[in-house]
């Protein structure tokens, strides 16, 4: 099941949150039992979510939990218990997401045929079992206790707002929130969370969606139809649905969690405005970042060795961060890619962008993000690689076409619309035009009244969409 | 704090009652299918995944509201962002048209080997004169002016006339304009092809015996008619007639479906009912049927006419009629070629291969 869709938003979810309501309003009234409850019914209808498309791989999940639960409370005392819950979850991981991937190089390097395994790749599995891994490995550092209560522990490895998409959360950062007692649901939470809800909800469906249309509409193309204009399209496109597809699941994932009474970390900080592409990880998928800097980075001796074990640390820590998005080539070339860019940065070309015109350092930034994220996207290194030379006028293709001017100008207002809201300019105006209306009594009472029903209008708007059964594709599942 | 709560909550909780308890449809006539009901509900169908992909459908189909719903998404795509289609349908002038593009040479290829699979098995032999023609759809007039996407027409009409080198090539694209068909709709409009069929008649060597405009009535059937692209678009956008063409000696032709085996008349009126209005035409889309012209038999007319065709054919045919004692009407999308011998007696009749643009594009429904 997926946020951006019918059952979710008005089968699944109505039924949740009217039931965590009445819990939490008899939680509220002091009864011992309604706290239990609470997290029970959270359980049960994040095991359903993720039960409900494919219930097969609910047993994974669940033997995922208990494994690591169980082993949990051994692992402060026993290196051996540490050592075998982490070979689980990298084991399942490594066996879901990559044995094909390993088979089929296999056979690419050594040229012995294999055949695939075709193993389906588990919804979130990369998500959940990173949070598992923080659980053991901190716990071993013992920077946390273990968690004896089972149901809290699977909340924290189940909780559907964040489970198959992240944002990535570190078991220390919610420990509290586990506990029912600890969190309310108040008219305050349940309007913010729901309002942040729908602008992620919106940047998904009428955003991401669309410039998604616009990227696969390109690759659908024969070649002759397109140009070097538009190679330009799709790769500002893909970036720009990729950031709309992941931040506003993110969004949602933090609004659901609001209005449910958990905090979730921020996970992107309008990465597209960055100067460097060091900033841009500072801004991007933050939560990832912060796991690798802590759980992988870091043991590796980080930065504090030598230059030459530092250069092969970054590189270990931008591999693993791309095969983390797909046990596919293309996505370790792209992490490389980001490690290299990194590295430059941070021995020269940073000092440069830091004396450079901010325009001059965006435009950097932003070439070489949408290059990167043409391999990210592409189906094989070789088509990146033919992407790329026809962005650069090196392939056969033309310089425009009659169909690249057409889609330019069919999508192109959406396109504006993305850009700009890819920037805090749309939150910056609505920040002053609050700031303006409220200074009179009037302007409170319009303020009051139009951003509920801005928002239902959204509401209504992105249903529409979702009706007419269109574009509906997250692209963050398949990691 | 709560008053904002209150209007957003109101607003979400009354479409998700509205979704739990709206009662189910089993057609939309809009978008002319059959509606996805609510899925069967078993141990089986939970644990392999079909119920949770089967309640997506139904959920989406059975929504409360769906065509207005999907009006304001159409609403939004073309007057918020201004996006040149919705769907691939595009509206210039009042008309709906749906992108054709690119052309697949493949699909062509496809079909002229369908057609000379007919011509060396059946039509080599005969005597019969053999004519082709292809029937541009709507965006030939329409998607040039507006920048949209279209076939590259002159390459697939050079292409149909050089691969059929055993039929002469009638070209129709300079009788017919964007008028000529529905607005609505994928398909032209009988009374408009007077041109068409003059263009047809006069390369076939028939015009002579063809109804002059003046000699036909025009009868309109509906007022109020919203073709496939209607639905498709979900555009607030008005009906238009529906309306047909008779003749002195018409109500005595009688057609012959092979489908059915039930003889009716050329126009069926009772198909205004069904899913698709345009089927008044001859009764619609049917693998075989010939129609009988008793006025062209008294008047001493032997000729026959076989006309492979897709469902433009089911309003040109009546206008052709008046020149043929019987026309045998077969559309290959629905019977394989390899049959026709055991219902047709090739014996020298006329042969018109005649097909939309639409089809000849996306042709592998030919069987």
């Amino acid at each position: 099941m997926i946020f951006s869709s019918v059952p979710f938003l008005y089968y699944f979810f109505p039924v949740v949150i009217l039931l965590s309501l009445a819990v939490s309003r008899r939680q509220q009234d002091g009864r011992r039992t309604a706290g239990r409850l609470t997290n029970s019914i959270l359980l049960l209808a994040s095991l359903f979510f993720y039960g409900y498309g494919e219930p097969k791989y609910l047993l994974l999940m669940v033997f995922s939990i208990l494994s690591a639960w169980a082993l949990g409370l051994l692992v402060p005392k026993s290196r051996l218990a540490f050592l075998v819950s982490v070979a689980i979850s990298l084991g399942l991981l490594g066996w879901f997401k990559y044995a094909d991937f390993f088979v089929e190089s296999f056979a690419a390097v050594t040229g012995i045929p294999a055949e695939p395994l075709g193993i389906a790749l588990p919804i979130g599995i990369s998500f959940y079992t990173f949070q598992i891994l923080s659980y053991t490995i901190d716990l071993r550092r013992g920077k946390i206790t273990p968690q004896r209560n089972l149901i809290r522990f699977a909340m924290y490895v189940s909780l559907f707002p964040q489970l198959i998409a992240g944002p990535i959360v570190v078991y220390k950062d919610v420990e509290v929130q586990l506990d029912p007692y600890a969190r309310t649901m108040t008219a305050e939470s349940l309007y913010e969370g729901a309002r942040r809800f729908l602008v992620g909800l919106g940047k998904k469906v009428l955003l991401a969606n669309q410039l998604g249309q616009l990227a696969e509409l390109f690759a659908g193309l024969d070649a002759s139809d397109r140009s070097v204009a538009f190679y330009w399209i799709y790769a500002a496109a893909f970036s720009l649905q990729i950031y709309f597809d992941f931040s506003g699941y993110s969004d949602m994932a933090i609004g659901l969690g609001r209005m449910l009474g958990f905090s979730f970390p921020e996970n992107f900080n309008y990465p597209y405005i960055s100067r460097s592409i060091t900033e841009f990880w500072r801004r991007w998928h933050m939560t990832l970042g912060g796991w690798f800097r802590e759980y992988v980075y870091i043991p590796l001796g980080g930065n504090r060795v030598s230059f030459g074990r530092w250069v092969c640390n970054l590189f270990v820590v931008w591999a693993l961060t791309g095969l983390w998005h797909g046990a596919a080539w293309t996505f370790v070339v792209w992490g490389l890619f980001h490690g290299l860019l990194l590295l430059l940065e941070k021995r020269w070309l940073g000092r440069v962008l830091a004396k450079a015109p901010a325009f001059a350092a965006h435009a950097y930034t932003l070439l070489l993000v949408g290059i990167s994220m043409v391999i990210f996207n592409a189906a094989s290194l070789q088509e990146a690689g033919e992407y790329l030379l026809s962005m650069f006028g090196l392939g056969t293709v033309s310089a425009g076409s009659t169909l690249t001017w057409y889609y330019l100008r069919s999508y192109g207002l959406l396109l504006v619309a993305a850009i700009v809201g890819a920037t805090p300019l749309p939150k910056k105006i609505a920040i002053r035009i609050k700031e303006r209306a409220g200074r009179t009594d009037f302007g409170k009472k319009v303020l009051e009244w139009a951003e509920p029903v801005i928002l239902a209008c959204l509401l209504l708007v992105v249903t529409a969409y979702l009706v007419d059964g269109s574009f509906n594709p997250f692209l963050y599942f398949r990691f | 704090m709560k008053k904002k709560l209150t209007v957003l909550a109101a607003v979400f909780f009354a479409v998700t009652l509205a979704c739990w308890f709206h009662s189910p449809s089993e057609f939309s006539q809009s978008e002319r299918r059959q509606l996805a009901q609510f899925p069967e509900f078993s141990a089986e169908t939970v644990l392999n995944g079909q119920f949770a992909s089967e309640f997506e459908s139904y959920s989406l189909d059975q929504f409360p509201l769906r065509d207005p719903f999907r009006t304001l998404k159409a609403v939004t795509e073309y007057g918020v962002l201004q996006k040149k289609d919705n769907n691939d349908l595009y509206l210039k002038d009042g008309y709906l048209s749906k992108i054709l593009y690119p052309l697949s040479e493949k699909s062509i290829g496809n079909a002229m080997d369908r057609f000379r699979a007919v011509y060396e098995k059946y039509l080599s032999d005969s005597e019969g004169r053999i004519f082709a023609s292809v029937i541009p759809d709507k965006g030939h007039y329409l998607a040039a002016d507006g920048g949209w996407p279209a076939l590259d027409y002159d390459r697939l009409f050079e292409l149909v006339a050089s691969e059929m080198d055993y039929a002469r090539y009638v070209d129709l694209t300079g009788v017919l304009e964007a008028e000529d068909y529905y607005k609505t709709d994928s398909h032209w409009r009988q009374e408009a092809l007077a041109d068409a069929a003059a263009a047809l008649g006069g390369a076939m060597g028939i015009a002579g015996d063809l109804k002059k405009p003046e000699e036909m009535e025009v009868v309109t059937a509906a007022e109020d008619f919203r073709g496939v692209y209607y639905g498709q678009a979900a555009l607030p956008l008005p009906g238009e007639p529906l309306r047909y063409l008779t003749w002195d000696g018409i109500e005595d032709c009688t057609v012959m479906n092979y489908e059915t085996g039930e003889t009716t008349g050329i126009y069926q009126l009772e198909k205004l009912e069904d899913r698709d209005p345009y089927d008044i035409f001859l009764g619609g889309a049917c693998a075989l049927m010939t129609v009988e012209n008793p006025s062209a038999q008294a008047a001493g007319i032997d000729r026959e006419l076989i006309l492979f065709r897709d469902s433009f054919g089911s309003s040109m045919a009546p206008l052709l009629l008046p020149a043929y004692s019987r026309v045998t009407l077969v559309d290959l999308r629905y019977m394989k070629s390899d049959f026709l011998d055991q219902f047709i007696d090739f014996h020298g009749q006329d042969v018109l291969f005649l097909y939309g643009a639409t089809l000849l594009n996306e042709s592998y429904t030919l069987k």
